[in-house]
């Protein structure tokens, strides 16, 4: 294998080929390396931890087709770290040279056949609109869980609604969905879990891409953005796969309550910038606590042995006077997500699930468990 | 150390005087604290019970008999924590460095708070006179150079019970540099502590009786009758020599519990119900330091003392066995244990006061929160093995006896 490319070019494709690439280093040791395939002027960079795979083709001046697995990191921070313009690249038996002016490195090979094979996709595609559901999936992937103890909530479940498609996330303290309407991508009744981890990378990846295809297959489900070259076509692109969760997503519509008693309404840049200032005292885990009255709502924050802080916000508050505490990095997680300058907070009481949405648009709910404090 | 700086506040017959405390018709009468019924055992009884020569740790029908007059009640544990936790703020008024001992001991050293407070002497006094004036409860406290003589110059400040009633205290007492190793000498040798029914006897047969008869004995002899580690301890002890400072009781920084089995155990299936038993033992542990810890640790050791250890973090602190069990178990299921394991053990770190708890959805309607704080009162009163993790007992048999 032996092509030419723009240092730039190469940079982006690997930062994010190798996004997908395992951190530690498991039982594989292949799987620290980005596979790079050239078949005409086609790179596919692959990286790969067996759940996730990111694919990037780009275009390139190719000299002699092959395939190759270099470290993944190391290919990387080289690439990185010359200087701007043509990056030569040769592949030989046991060794990658890459080079740029006077700038010369050998980086030793990973064993190729060892590389996993990437699943072969459904052609059945559905074409979503790409920033919508970037603007969805930053709401809603917040919400899931990194705790690998409940594999079925570390996923975002999709899930057809009559007039569209849903996207529902928790980790049991929190509850994001948001509906995409006129969205049609799973048949009625049908539904999937989606490891975040994986919606997380497709959304920043898609950045300001125009439209996005998924194909689902039974255990895995593949993103396409931009024109990605698979098997000796041309042009530049980008191929998610992720594996599926298998498991029942919990019955998330009997958490959310049918109406709450109290209602504030509140700037949502006020609300984030006082978070902001008074998580500063809410240290080792203790909460902000929000004094919900007819004034608006006053946060504070008191650390043992620290201090604490107050500030108070001018909001438009009906129903009962009440105290109610919550992790602020879940709250401001909720009310960052909300689209509009308003967002409303509605409560029961002091135990019971908050609902946060926007004041302008019903497609989009963030429910909140506080915290009991004593 | 120019002049004493170390205090030992000893409250006066604790439980017993917390009864009376919050009954007042009690004061004045003989009160025995303990478990219900024939079978229990006296937790504590106050001066006036001790006339009788109720002490504690005596059967309570024994107790009964010395003075059938007692009025005898039931120990309300989660109430003396309550109010030691009122002693110990107060103790902090005067200095950080407290370290707690139980639920009605305390060291304090002073050094620092003399500027401010006035010498140690002063300090006890006034510490002794708020603690009635604010609580409502005597204690009696030594002053001294270190923490041994302290503590002995609290028990020779106490009130004493004789047959003929009760004899009021110093309250304090205190024991100046000069005179310290006098006042310890003065000491019968089973005052110091590690002196005990095995020791007691050799030490006799050397002819020692007094904490001075110990001081005359050369090293050698000590290390040849008592074993070298106890006979060093001992040697220097007997010449106050005591270094341990003050340590304050922080916060634990971590909660764990393992067990060594009888035989080795084989495949996960024999050791999950260890493991949950534990992490169960271990939440309790944890519920009742008032923490919660977010860094799970699994400790296994093979047939051949191979070891390792894994852990994991969770986003909320956990202090409730079920949710400690599901990690543990998963840590587990990391681990091949084909070799056969020899030991398990399971921590927990990374602790947070538990005194706010991120509530979760499922907790909505009586849930895991309610059946925790049943099981932790079931097993107050009942004892740990009055509820058990149903996969500990579908066993269908008692937990093990750790080896010893």
């Amino acid at each position: 294998m032996k092509f030419r490319c723009e240092r730039d070019v190469l940079v982006e494709a690997l930062g994010s080929a190798t996004r997908a690439v395992s951190t530690r280093g498991g039982a594989l040791p292949v799987l620290s390396g980005v596979k790079a395939e050239l078949k005409g002027d086609s790179l596919v960079l692959t990286g790969s931890d067996l759940d996730l795979t990111i694919q990037v083709s780009v275009t390139v001046a190719g000299e002699a087709d092959g395939v190759a697995v270099l470290p993944a990191r190391l290919a990387a921070d080289i690439v990185r770290a010359l200087e701007p313009g043509a990056v030569h690249v040769e592949v030989g038996e046991s060794e990658a040279r890459i080079a740029s002016g006077r700038s010369h490195f050998g980086v030793r090979l990973l064993p190729a056949d060892d590389f996993p094979r990437v699943a072969d996709a459904p052609a059945d595609e559905v074409t979503l609109d790409a920033g919508a559901l970037v603007e969805a999936l930053r709401q809603v992937v917040p919400a899931a869980s990194h705790d690998d103890a409940r594999p079925i909530l570390t996923g975002v479940y999709m899930t057809a609604e009559a007039d569209g498609l849903r996207l529902v996330a928790t980790d049991s303290y929190r509850l994001a969905v948001r509906d995409l309407s006129g969205v049609s991508v799973l048949a009625e009744g049908q539904s999937v879990l989606v490891p975040s981890r994986a919606l997380g990378e497709l959304a920043r990846l898609l950045g300001d891409a125009g439209e996005v295809s998924l194909r689902l297959g039974e255990r895995d489900a593949t993103f396409e953005a931009g024109e990605f070259a698979a098997g000796g076509g041309s042009g530049t692109g980008t191929r998610l796969t992720t594996r599926l969760i298998e498991g029942q997503f919990p019955n998330y519509r009997q958490l959310i309550p049918e109406s709450s008693a109290n209602r504030l309404t509140v700037g949502r840049e006020p609300l984030l910038d006082a978070l902001r200032r008074v998580k500063l005292l809410a240290r080792e885990a203790t909460p902000v606590r929000l004094s919900l009255g007819p004034d608006g709502v006053e946060l504070s924050a008191v650390t043992q042995d620290v201090g604490q802080a107050e500030e108070g916000i001018d909001a438009k508050y009906e129903g009962a006077e009440m105290v109610i505490a919550f992790n602020p990095e879940y709250l401001a997680d909720g009310v960052e997500a909300v689209e509009g300058d308003e967002v409303s907070l509605e409560t029961t009481d002091a135990l019971k699930p908050a609902v946060v949405r926007s004041v302008e648009r019903g497609d989009y709910l963030y429910l909140l468990m506080p915290v009991r404090v004593s | 150390m120019a002049t004493p700086s170390i205090l030992h506040v000893d409250m006066d017959a604790f439980f017993a005087a917390v009864e009376v405390r919050d009954d007042p018709s009690l004061a004045g009468k003989p009160v025995v604290v303990g478990g219900g019924g024939d079978r229990g055992v006296v937790a504590a009884a106050s001066y006036e019970a001790r006339i009788h020569g109720v002490r504690s740790a005596m059967p309570s029908f024994q107790a009964r008999r010395l003075c059938p007059g007692a009025v005898f009640v039931t120990a309300r544990h989660a109430r003396y924590r309550q109010v030691s936790d009122a002693v110990h703020r107060l103790l902090l008024g005067v200095t950080p460095l407290v370290e707690r001992l139980g639920l009605d001991e305390a060291f304090l050293d002073v050094a620092g708070a003399r500027r401010l407070l006035g010498d140690a002497p002063t300090i006890a006094t006034g510490l002794r006179r708020r603690l009635h004036d604010e609580l409502g409860l005597w204690c009696s406290v030594g002053v001294a150079p270190r923490k041994l003589t302290a503590k002995l110059a609290s028990e020779a400040a106490k009130p004493e019970a004789g047959p003929t009633g009760v004899a009021p205290g110093a309250g304090v007492v205190v024991v100046g540099l000069d005179d310290e190793l006098a006042f310890l000498h003065r000491h019968p040798v089973e005052a110091l502590a590690g002196v005990g029914p095995a020791t007691l006897p050799r030490l006799r047969r050397l002819g020692v009786r007094t904490v001075g008869d110990l001081a005359t004995l050369p090293r050698a002899t000590l290390e040849a009758a008592l074993g070298q580690a106890a006979g060093r301890r001992l040697y220097a002890l007997a010449r106050a020599q005591d270094d341990r400072p003050v340590v304050p009781a922080g916060r634990p920084k971590s909660v764990s519990h393992e067990e060594t089995f009888a035989g080795d155990r084989h495949g996960v299936e024999a050791l999950v119900p260890e493991a949950v038993r534990q992490a169960d033992a271990v939440a309790a542990r944890l519920r009742r330091a008032g923490v919660a810890g977010r860094t799970v640790h699994l400790k296994v050791r093979f047939g051949d003392f191979r070891t390792i250890t894994r852990s994991c973090t969770v986003t909320e602190p956990l202090d409730r066995g079920h949710e400690l069990a599901r990690v543990v178990r998963r840590l587990l299921a990391t681990v091949d244990v084909s070799a056969g394991v020899r030991l398990l053990g399971v921590g927990v770190s990374s602790l947070t006061d538990s005194g706010s708890a991120q509530l979760r959805l499922e907790d909505q309607g009586p849930g895991w929160a309610e059946v925790t704080t049943a099981v932790d009162a079931a097993r107050r009163r009942f004892g740990e093995s009055a509820v058990l993790p149903a996969t500990v007992v579908a066993r269908g048999r008692a937990p093990e006896r750790p080896r010893p």
